[in-house]
């Protein structure tokens, strides 16, 4: 391999056919005079522009576009070296790192090395995971490399973190989401997974139906059957969060909600029978009532609300229970209203900020599928602002970039990206700023499935695609398939 | 005397099969590599690769601008399936050594059978010249190909700067003649004319050439692309009368001057529409009838663009060099012998900056 050219932080090397490099490799380009490398890695590949190829082609098909018949003599055997000079590629790098007296990285890209003198090799992941320090005291493996070595990344390193995993249908996100929370909670690490289709709710069981080592901390809860929550448990600003944000209560009617809640609540008087009587003797607008009511039965019929307190305890005691000795709440929205969920994912955010507020939660990981199919438009920004300060770590998971909104993007700390073929699902993706966006659209449009590009913190930078690993967990959330039981 | 290809008979045609008959190229791959043995390990400088490969032109034949009154002959198509081959030749020079040049050359014969064009190419060989053996390399491929009464005259061997064409010239004879003795009732086309009589034209080869092709019925046409004959003051092949072709335009009482020798008949082609005439050559022994059916059979069988024929046009493009396989015999011969490249500084650019624009090109 020979450096050919530098532009900025692109590179691109001369490589010819007997060398192979392809997609996302790590190469090092080592200026042995000067001292220092350069760590970079091949975003693409392409043909090296050589003199007279196209001539070459064009000559080999003149008889009607097919190729013509004929007799080479060529005593010398110079058509190997043709061919060796017509395959040599262009591999296009990027620059991610410089080596110093052989250990100290830096991400900087200000030197040139000599053309004629540096060396350029492939450089192993295991070396570059060695180089760049990626390890640490919580092992979570990934899966295996291009090079058959394993991708270890720290969980410290998903700790504080926003992440996002992302990827088209059927590519394996679901998959790393479980690898990861399994993970986690081996750490003792307090998990929250909102699962919109049910895909966790066997995280516990082995893939033949057996309990794992994690069925003890594995907690689901269903809302309406065994989540509820008692209206005395409320706290009026959660309950107002949810008229306003999940149910559209206007302004005025929030107003008068508040005086009804106080009222009651000095009366000790706060069930769902005194609620509804209470708005309909109330001294009001005819509108303002109307408005209470139909919210007040939207919460009846949710089923998600309780009188009685026993009934409504599971939430605080899985989430203590965890906070001890590690485990994942699975709030199954599977058969769950839009609306309901809104409701629950309202009251449940709410809650965890009370519980991290007061410091009866340390931190939460939270798991977040199509979270915009639940999450009101305002919780985007508290989430990665606000909330992060109180201790709710959040990973969303989707196949729609484009539902997530561009400063998440901006914010994440890790992105773990599947394959995608669509422009526009790359070109949103790409604006997230722990990478640039040639990699992104070059890496991942060629990603088969289970295959992921790890971006940002958790590889120091370094991006690195992992075939993610096997996970023995039972598989839900399954497509149902019209034509499956007729074969 | 130089052996003949190895035929088999086909219903129609008698042409080359494998394995080709190889008294030359053998010659030419024993002489190539007896060169190049003497260059281990030493520089070679990289010649650019913006070389005259194998543009010919009749500069040789001198003939004065007459005032004569061509005849304009009509040219009706045949259709009549007739077997068209073609041959052509390139060299180029690949570098320079301390003692010489690096040079390749290598050899096309084309030919169309059954609306299918098929062929064999000869090379690349490639061959290190030095003042040393450039005679020896020449006189042996000469005596390889015309016997030992040609290299009697030493004044015939080439100077440094000749010899890539004078060595291209020599494979494109051999292969003429292989052609024209393996071949039957079919048209060979050349590229160039039918002049001989000049040192890398003996009159004697191009002579045993058309009589061999006349032998087997063969009708040789040569096509130059470039032309210096002029007729009353004109370009020949400019001063074109109104007339929709295909035509020919017959120049009869053309003489060469000695020691040139015209072997053929000079017409001015016009075979298709478009602005392109050129030369024309056909074999002076043949009956006039002939001639003109020659022409006839070739607009017939094959296609033709600018009014060139596409086999002649093929035998070009497959013998001619790209700049791609020059850096592959670049790179052949750097690994096989060690060569280091270094590249010497361009006077030129070096003294005028901007304005001096390179050997290749002055």
């Amino acid at each position: 391999m020979k450096l050919y050219k530098k532009e900025g932080n692109i590179v691109q090397i001369l490589s010819f056919p007997n060398e192979t490099a392809e997609k996302s490799d790590y190469l090092l380009i080592e200026d042995a005079d000067a001292g220092k490398a350069l760590i970079a890695q091949v975003i693409d590949v392409q043909f090296a522009s050589i003199p007279g190829v196209l001539e070459e082609l064009l000559r080999s098909l003149p008889d009607g576009g097919e190729i013509m018949q004929g007799e080479d003599f060529d005593p010398l055997e110079i058509a190997p070296h043709i061919t060796y000079i017509q395959d040599a590629s262009l591999l296009i790098c990027k620059i991610r790192a410089t080596i110093e007296n052989g250990e100290n990285l830096s991400p900087t890209s200000a030197w040139l090395p000599s053309r004629s003198q540096s060396t350029i090799k492939k450089l192993s992941i295991p070396k570059l995971l060695k180089l760049a320090r990626i390890n640490g005291e919580l092992p979570i493996v990934l899966g295996g490399t291009k090079d058959a070595s394993l991708l270890t990344i720290d969980a410290s390193s998903l700790d504080g973190r926003l992440n996002i995993i992302t990827g088209k249908k059927e590519t394996g996100k679901s998959h790393l989401s479980k690898l990861l929370i399994s993970s986690l909670v081996g750490y003792k690490a307090t998990v929250v997974v909102f699962d919109l289709n049910g895909e966790y709710l066997s995280l516990g069981m082995t893939a033949d139906g057996k309990k794992n080592v994690l069925y003890d901390k594995i907690h689901i809860l269903t809302p309406a059957q065994n989540f509820k929550v008692a209206l005395k448990q409320l706290n009026l600003h959660v309950l107002l969060e949810i008229l306003i944000h999940a149910l559209h209560l206007p302004g005025t009617s929030a107003r008068e909600f508040r005086r009804i809640w106080q009222s009651l609540k000095e009366r000790n008087m706060l069930t769902l029978h005194d609620l509804g009587e209470a708005i309909r003797n109330w001294h009001c607008n005819q509108h303002v009532r109307d408005a209470l009511f139909s919210r007040y039965y939207a919460l009846v019929n949710s089923g998600f609300f309780t009188d009685n307190v026993a009934e409504a305890t599971l939430l605080e005691e899985c989430l203590f229970r965890a906070k001890e000795q590690g485990g994942a709440i699975i709030i199954n929205l599977r058969n769950t209203s839009p609306i309901d969920r809104q409701i629950v994912v309202e009251y449940l955010l709410g809650k965890l900020v009370e519980l991290l507020t007061s410091w009866k939660l340390k931190a939460v990981f939270l798991f977040a599928e199509e979270a915009h199919l639940y999450l009101r438009e305002t919780y985007w920004d508290d989430i990665v602002t606000r909330m992060r300060h109180f201790g709710i770590f959040t990973t969303f998971i989707t196949n729609q970039p484009d539902t997530i909104r561009e400063n998440i993007y901006r914010q994440a700390d890790n992105i773990f990206l599947f394959n995608f073929t669509n422009e526009h699902d790359l070109e949103v993706v790409s604006r997230a700023a722990r990478v640039d966006a040639e990699t992104v659209k070059s890496i991942a449009r060629d990603l088969p499935p289970h295959h992921c590009l790890v971006l940002g913190k958790v590889v120091k930078d370094f991006p690195i695609v992992v075939k993610v690993r096997a996970l023995d967990v039972k598989t839900m959330g399954e497509t149902r398939l019209f034509f499956k039981d007729l074969n | 005397m130089i052996e003949q290809y190895t035929i088999t008979t086909t219903p129609k045609y008698n042409f080359p099969q494998k394995p080709i008959e190889t008294a030359l190229p053998q010659r030419l791959l024993e002489l190539s590599i007896h060169s190049l043995r003497h260059i281990q390990n030493q520089q070679i400088q990289l010649t650019p690769q913006a070389v005259a490969q194998n543009g010919k032109i009749d500069a040789q034949l001198q003939v004065p601008s007459l005032n004569l009154k061509p005849t304009i002959i009509q040219i009706k198509p045949k259709t009549q399936e007739t077997l068209v081959a073609a041959i052509d030749t390139s060299s180029i020079k690949i570098g320079e050594t301390k003692t010489g040049i690096l040079i390749a050359i290598r050899g096309a014969t084309i030919w169309k059978q059954n609306k299918r064009y098929r062929y064999i190419r000869l090379g690349p060989f490639i061959f290190h010249i030095t003042e040393e053996n450039k005679t020896e390399v020449y006189n042996a491929l000469q005596r390889a190909y015309l016997g030992q009464q040609s290299i009697q005259n030493h004044q015939y061997t080439p100077n440094m700067t000749q010899m890539p064409t004078r060595l291209a010239t020599l494979l494109e004879r051999w292969l003429q003649l292989a052609t024209a003795k393996t071949m039957t009732n079919s048209l060979i086309l050349l590229d160039g004319s039918l002049t001989a009589g000049t040192p890398d034209t003996p009159a004697n080869v191009m002579r045993e050439i058309l009589e061999n092709a006349r032998k087997t019925g063969n009708a040789v046409l040569a096509f130059s692309k470039m032309t210096t004959m002029r007729l009353n003051g004109n370009l020949i092949t400019e001063a074109l009368p109104n007339f929709a072709p295909p035509f020919l335009l017959e120049l009869s009482g053309l003489r060469a001057k000695p020691p040139l020798i015209s072997f053929g008949n000079i017409y001015v082609a016009r075979l298709s529409n478009g602005n392109c005439a050129f030369r024309l050559d056909i074999d002076r022994e043949l009956p006039s009838q002939e001639k003109v059916e020659a022409v006839e059979k070739l607009v017939g069988n094959d296609l033709l663009v600018q009014g060139y024929p596409e086999t002649l046009r093929l035998a070009h493009i497959l013998c001619t060099f790209t700049a791609n396989e020059v850096i592959a015999m670049q790179h052949f011969i750097t690994r096989r012998y060690g060569l280091k490249i270094i590249n010497r500084p361009d006077m030129h650019k070096l003294l005028f900056g901007p304005f001096g624009k390179g050997e290749a090109n002055t």
